[in-house]
């Protein structure tokens, strides 16, 4: 049913990824996909390989539930990598490179081809993870707060960041209200003989009306009665608020820092020394012999 | 003469096969005779939304079987969508489903799912609507400038509109004030002595249950405590209590009154019964 499409995915834990300051882990992730858009070599996305499974092992989320969040990327992962291993010709060192041909050459594997797709698998499947890490060990409430912080900067381009924040935060918190609503409606429908499964397009269309309207209703109300209860409690906006939780920088913090530093320096310096041999070397070893 | 619903062994799970795994009935079997008037009381939380949720089909059970009149409603896809419009429930805060742009349509609505031709749609609007109280002046007005009280009782007259053999109430007072609540069951109360429909009322309120039901369920923790007429039900009232129910008022004061000595009888269940007996036990006592 509906109740089961699963909102912030945030999987509760105390590791040290938990118990980071949102605001670095925010940069972190961001600064990570920049890296990860750098590398060159084979050797650089190792590195990035290795941080993402140290990552995921700090932060304490079961490996099942990482795979959850790789499923529905799988047929654009795969399409991605089939149209790399036909579509890409060319080489990536020098001498033969053509690794396979049938149907007299229409048909042709170029070890460019093979390498790109390889890498661009590694790549996503370590950006869906990285990210997704983000939203496991970060509620999405402590999300906005931690963008609120960042973006404070736009205010002197009279950018309402608080403001714009505050929707977010609101918003995320009445997803499962909502949910729970439209279950409400659908079934008081459904008792009245509505019919939500069967017929046409158009009809399914229209078979919506006697739930999206009941549900504009209940929401407009709602959101006036969150106003009130706001204004009663003397809300005026971001100006002069002060902050129950106050996010602050730690050790730990710096330390991960200069982790994500020493890893990204890495790569960088990987990229120039390393090449394309070590995915030769891959390459001559596991399929040269076997084709 | 089948029972009008049976409920054989039925278990639900929501959430099955997750962590959160709830199991909200456990092997419920039940039956609810022709022309009963049926109350369900049980605590919050103790699973009465999720049975009467299986009486039309808008749950399916994890095990067991649901039967209407005597055939299982899940046999067809036709027997389910039957039952809908033999079963007619009606949820709590029922108003939150009115969505039509006058309330003529909007009782409509039912009938109109159910393929009726304009004349009968037409025939039971006018019916139902007179059932709750519903002026015709009313029945053009958006249901969203109706008052609270008013939008409840459009919103039942959309269930009635269906002539539901059975019809099913869950906390159908809920929110309204005490003539508005006392109105409300009168209400269904005249349309089952009218139509002579079957009816289920899910209410917290021991009151009204004790007054206008034939028999009474006590559903506790996912299942059937208790199943009995109104007398055999509420004269356990330890029972009901350590289930955090309770009996009415008027019963507590007479059980009381028994207890102290005074000639009275314990089952005393309505208001109406106490002051009769109280005053003629004063007056008895001033002719003496
Ligand atoms: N959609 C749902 N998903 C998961 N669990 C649910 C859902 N609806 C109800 N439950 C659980 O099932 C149990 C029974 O709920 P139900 O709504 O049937 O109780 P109730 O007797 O109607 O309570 P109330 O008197 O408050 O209306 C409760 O423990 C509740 O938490
Ligand atoms: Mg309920």
């Amino acid at each position: 049913m509906i109740r089961d499409i699963t909102f912030g995915q945030y999987y509760p834990g105390k590791s040290l990824l938990h118990r980071m300051d949102p605001r670095m882990k925010l940069v972190l992730t961001f600064a990570l996909i920049v890296f990860m858009f750098v590398c060159k070599s084979f050797a650089s996305l190792a590195v990035i390989v290795l941080l993402t499974v140290i990552a995921v092992a700090l932060s304490g989320v079961p490996l099942k539930v990482i795979f959850k969040s790789i499923k529905p990327i799988l047929i654009i992962l795969i399409f991605t990598a089939l149209l790399n291993i036909f579509y890409t010709h060319g080489t990536v060192q020098n001498g033969d490179a053509l690794w396979i041909s049938f149907l007299n050459g229409k048909i042709e594997i170029w070890d460019k081809g093979v390498y790109t797709a390889v890498f661009t698998m590694v790549r996503i499947v370590a950006l869906v993870v990285i990210s997704s890490l983000l939203t496991y060990t970060t509620t999405p409430t402590m999300l906005t707060d931690a963008l609120e912080r960042l973006l404070s900067p736009l205010k002197i381009f009279h950018i309402k960041v608080h403001t714009l924040a505050m929707m977010m935060t609101l918003a995320l918190r009445f997803i499962p209200t909502l949910i729970e609503e439209i279950e409400r409606i659908m079934n008081a429908q459904k008792a009245r003989g509505a019919d939500l499964e069967t017929g046409g397009i158009v009809e399914r269309a229209k078979a919506l009306v006697p739930i999206f309207i009941p549900l504009m209703v209940s929401s407009f109300r709602r959101a006036y009665e969150l106003a009130l209860a706001m204004t009663c409690r003397c809300y005026t906006g971001g100006e002069g608020r002060t902050r129950m939780k106050q996010m602050k920088m730690k050790g730990r913090d710096l330390v991960c820092l200069f982790v994500c530093l020493a890893f990204a320096a890495g790569i960088i310096v990987l990229n120039y020394f390393a090449k394309h041999e070590t995915f030769s070397i891959f390459g001559m070893l596991f399929f040269k012999q076997v084709i | 003469m089948s029972h009008a619903i049976e409920l054989q062994n039925v278990t639900y799970c929501y959430s099955e096969g997750t962590p959160s795994q709830v199991t909200a009935l456990k092997d419920i079997n039940l039956t609810i005779e022709q022309g009963e008037l049926v109350g369900i009381i049980g605590h919050t939380g103790s699973g009465k939304s999720t049975l009467i949720s299986h009486f039309n089909g808008l749950l399916k059970p994890t095990s067991g079987k649901v039967l209407i009149d005597g055939t299982d409603i899940r046999e067809s896809k036709e027997t389910l969508r039957q039952s809908r419009f033999k079963v007619g429930l009606c949820f709590q805060y029922p108003e939150y489903q009115l969505f039509e742009e006058t309330v003529a349509k909007d009782i409509a609505f039912g009938p109109k799912n159910m393929k009726l031709d304009e004349d009968e749609i037409k025939r039971r609007v006018a019916v139902a609507a007179s059932y709750v109280g519903l002026s015709d002046e009313m029945l053009e007005k958006s249901p969203f400038d109706l008052s609270g009280g008013e939008k409840r009782r459009a919103a039942i007259a959309g269930v009635m509109a269906m002539e539901p053999s059975v019809l099913v109430f869950d906390e159908p007072a809920a929110g309204l004030d005490p003539a508005g609540r006392k109105e409300l069951i009168k209400l269904i109360t005249d349309y089952r002595n009218k139509t002579g429909c079957t009816v289920v009322i899910v209410s917290h309120s021991m009151e009204d249950i004790a007054k206008i039901a034939d028999r009474v369920i006590v559903v506790n923790d996912g299942m059937i405590a208790m199943n009995g007429t109104v007398d055999e039900v509420f004269s356990r009232c330890d029972e009901l209590q350590s289930m955090g129910l309770d009996v009415p008022e008027i019963t507590r004061i007479f059980s009381r009154l028994h207890a102290l000595g005074f000639d009275v009888p314990e089952n005393v269940y309505s208001v109406d019964k106490g002051t009769e007996i109280i005053r003629a036990l004063i007056e008895g006592r001033r002719s003496v």
